[in-house]
């Protein structure tokens, strides 16, 4: 049994390798993919972009601009009118604009309330509301204001909120998802599609047999990504720190590609041809990377969204993969993120097990 | 162009796309992303879990937890624990931040010596973790401007006004970013399909054999799945107004244009990867990988543009949906529409996205066996 086992996984090994364009789309999504999300992206607010109408003379209100500097706020860039600096605000060249007009300076050497005036573009929310709070900070400072009162601030496991090592490692995530529900399911339904995949059925083969060993060398080639991504990209150039252990990590990733190729599986059953599927994984995956709480925390999704997200392994394995790269967990305390993947995946992987392995 | 041929082969691949289960994707599909998105992704800070470890309880120390506990954006719990204690629980993802109010709070500070507030803001999830952190900072700087209001000499005040999105509310915000990425998601996977299965059928014989010119083969493929995308314009323009209620202010007739505009740029990056690969699943991981991630990433939705530096500002500029997304935010929030030129050269800009991609396609599409 375990010859016949073998014998196809290696089968589907040598065919993965002989499609070059395959080894090199998945080659460039586990090492470039991840280095390019690692390394362009963002979302913290920074480099809000400032501009700025003076008014004045120039004394108070440089030195409150003086204190807009980097890394959150890029050297903020003067205009000559007020509707020069909104034409700028429209077209979305600058986040936020200052207003300082003619006696905003005389007012407040005269002891009187002086106002600055702020424009805000508030679709981009978080960069509007941090500017703010640092203007309000800068104020308070400025009109020496006493407040003896000093907040120390713990970034906990990621000192300087470097959000470089976070993009990295919830880009590999996603991608480990992608591929090991589409590897699969592409495995499955090509032999559907050329009709011999009811010959295999009525082979003298246990099918049961030939399903594990397909799904299976499916898994291996994920897991070979997941190796080589974490070496070369993830701890290699962007250091993400391992306050937990890697193996536990491995074996997460491990059941998480399990269930990945189960819900594949499931995908391969219902497609008839490699359209179907690339359209049902793509309805079955967007909900399941976006929604698995890598961008949005669940509580603060809508409640229906929070008890959908129950069913998606990728929920306990991001938690989970958090909490070992970051948090430092130990295994006890990692218990619920293995037994949500275990089972959620092991129900998926049974439903398309028994789905695909029907002949009529 | 033969228009008799071009519009038999048009008729044939549509009742081929409306015969397959496909159709139902095709409409089913943008939907769904957009209602998924529209309310699981929250990009403020709300409900974040903050436990309060007041040492204190005295009556500075409960105004400031009162702050906390009527803001908004924290579900406060004032808990007496120790801080190992509090450690595990952010360790166990229970609990987001913690706020540690010293035992002589009130004391120190009346008497105007320095104190300190401790706060420890569970940072494995970077962004936002520094949000919070300004949370936390905005809400204890108000509850100290709030106290030292008395001493007023020669005050600062700051007039703010927030431009798009007055109430800051995060559909308006998020919605229309979303239907950049559907429509750029959606259109492409089908398209990216249509070429590459024939090859892998073996159907694409038939168009080898055929009169049929290259040009007319494409627009063949591109003229049925643009039709059936086009309803998506109108669909996802309902849900956004009376589902998710974000304004309109601009013009329609832009909004329809530019749509139709991006839809076209879509489709042709779909063909144009059906040209170059050789079997479907290539296809399918390739036109994910070229147009979720950057779709999502550089919409808008999750970081300006204006706040992008370095490789991921090019980068930005070179996928489409960078040009669409500012004339959708401007269609649907801001409403300056064709006075602005920047809006004017987007259109443009994704025009010739369109025309570029699909003449590649046509170039590097063969008609003979290799």
């Amino acid at each position: 049994m375990s010859r016949i086992f073998w014998s196809i996984v290696g089968k589907e090994l040598i065919g993965f390798i002989r499609s070059w364009q395959l080894v090199l789309v998945v080659l460039y999504m586990f090492t470039m993919e991840v280095y390019i999300a690692g390394s362009g992206i963002e979302i913290n607010p920074r480099n809000v972009a400032v501009g700025y109408v003076d008014g004045t003379a120039g004394g108070l209100s440089q030195k409150i601009l003086t204190r807009l500097h980097g890394p959150e706020f890029l050297s903020p860039r003067r205009f000559n009118s007020q509707s020069e600096l909104s034409r700028a605000i429209f077209d979305k060249e600058i986040i936020v604009g200052l207003v300082f007009d003619e006696d905003f300076e005389k007012k407040w050497r005269q002891n009187k309330r002086a106002q600055l005036d702020i424009l805000m573009d508030a679709t981009a929310a978080s960069q509007a509301y941090t500017t703010l709070n640092y203007l309000q900070h800068i104020i308070l400072d400025i009109s020496k204001v006493n407040i003896p009162v000093d907040i120390v601030t713990h970034k906990l496991f990621n000192q300087n909120a470097d959000n470089h090592t976070f993009m990295a490692l919830t880009e590999l995530l996603s991608i480990i998802t992608m591929l090991s529900i589409i590897l699969t399911a592409v495995v499955f339904v090509r032999e559907k599609e050329q009709g011999t995949w009811d010959l295999m059925l009525l082979m003298p083969v246990n099918p049961k047999v030939i399903i594990l060993a397909k799904s299976f060398s499916q898994i291996i080639v994920v897991m070979t990504g997941i190796v080589i991504s974490l070496g070369f990209v993830v701890l290699g150039t962007f250091n993400v720190p391992v306050n937990g252990s890697l193996s536990a990590f491995l074996l997460l990733s491990f059941f998480f590609v399990f269930a990945g190729s189960g819900i594949g599986l499931f995908i391969a059953a219902v497609a008839r041809d490699v359209m179907q599927v690339a359209q049902l994984s793509i309805v079955v995956m967007m909900p399941m990377i976006f929604l698995s709480g890598a961008w949005t925390p669940i509580y603060a999704m809508h409640p229906v969204l929070q008890y959908v997200s129950y069913v998606s392994p990728l929920r306990y394995y991001i938690e989970g993969s958090e909490c070992i790269f970051y948090r430092g967990t130990e295994w006890i305390d990692l218990w619920p993120y293995f037994l949500g993947v275990i089972a959620v995946g092991g129900v998926m992987y049974l439903i398309g097990f028994r789905k695909i392995g029907r002949l009529f | 162009m033969r228009r008799g041929i071009l519009k038999a082969y048009i008729r044939k691949e549509l009742s081929e796309l409306l015969r397959s289960r496909l159709i139902i994707m095709v409409y089913l599909l943008p939907t769904m992303l957009m209602l998924l998105f529209g309310y699981g992704i929250r990009m403020e800070v709300t409900h974040a879990r903050i436990a309060i470890i007041d040492n204190d309880q005295s009556r500075l120390s409960n105004l400031l937890v009162s702050k906390f506990e009527h803001s908004k954006y924290f579900d406060a719990t004032t808990t007496v624990m120790g801080e190992a204690e509090a450690l595990r629980k952010i360790k166990q993802a229970q609990s987001d931040a913690i706020i540690m109010i010293p035992a002589s709070f009130e004391k120190r500070l009346l008497k105007g010596q320095p104190t300190q507030i401790g706060v420890f803001v569970d940072a494995a999830f970077p962004s936002r973790g520094s949000t919070m952190e300004t949370y936390v900072q905005g809400v204890i700087l108000n509850a100290a401007s709030d106290l030292s209001s008395s001493e007023m000499k020669g005050s600062i005040v700051i007039n703010q006004r927030t431009l798009f999105n007055q109430a800051m509310r995060d559909e308006d915000a998020i919605v229309p970013g979303l239907i950049g990425l559907v429509l750029l998601v959606a259109p492409a996977i089908i398209a990216a399909l249509l070429i590459v299965k024939e090859k892998e059928r073996g159907t694409i014989f038939n168009f080898y054999a055929s009169p049929l010119s290259k040009a007319e083969f494409i627009a063949a493929k591109l003229i049925p799945v643009f039709l059936l995308h086009s309803i998506n314009i109108f669909i996802l323009l309902l849900w956004a107004l009376y589902l998710f209620e974000v304004p309109f202010r601009g013009s329609f007739w832009l909004y329809w244009v530019a749509s139709e505009l991006y839809i076209f740029v879509s489709i042709s990056i779909g063909i144009l990867i059906s040209v170059i690969t050789r079997t479907q699943i290539v296809a399918v991981v390739l036109t994910v990988m070229v147009t979720i991630i950057p779709g999502f990433m550089y919409s808008g939705i999750i970081m300006p543009i204006s706040s992008m530096v370095g490789m991921s500002r090019y980068e930005a500029h070179v996928f489409p949906v960078m040009y669409y997304n500012h004339i959708l935010y401007d269609v649907f929030l801001v409403g300056e529409g064709l006075a602005s030129e920047k809006t004017q050269l987007y259109l443009v800009i994704l025009a010739l996205y369109g025309a570029f991609f699909l003449s590649l396609g046509t170039i590097w599409l063969r008609k003979e066996i290799r």
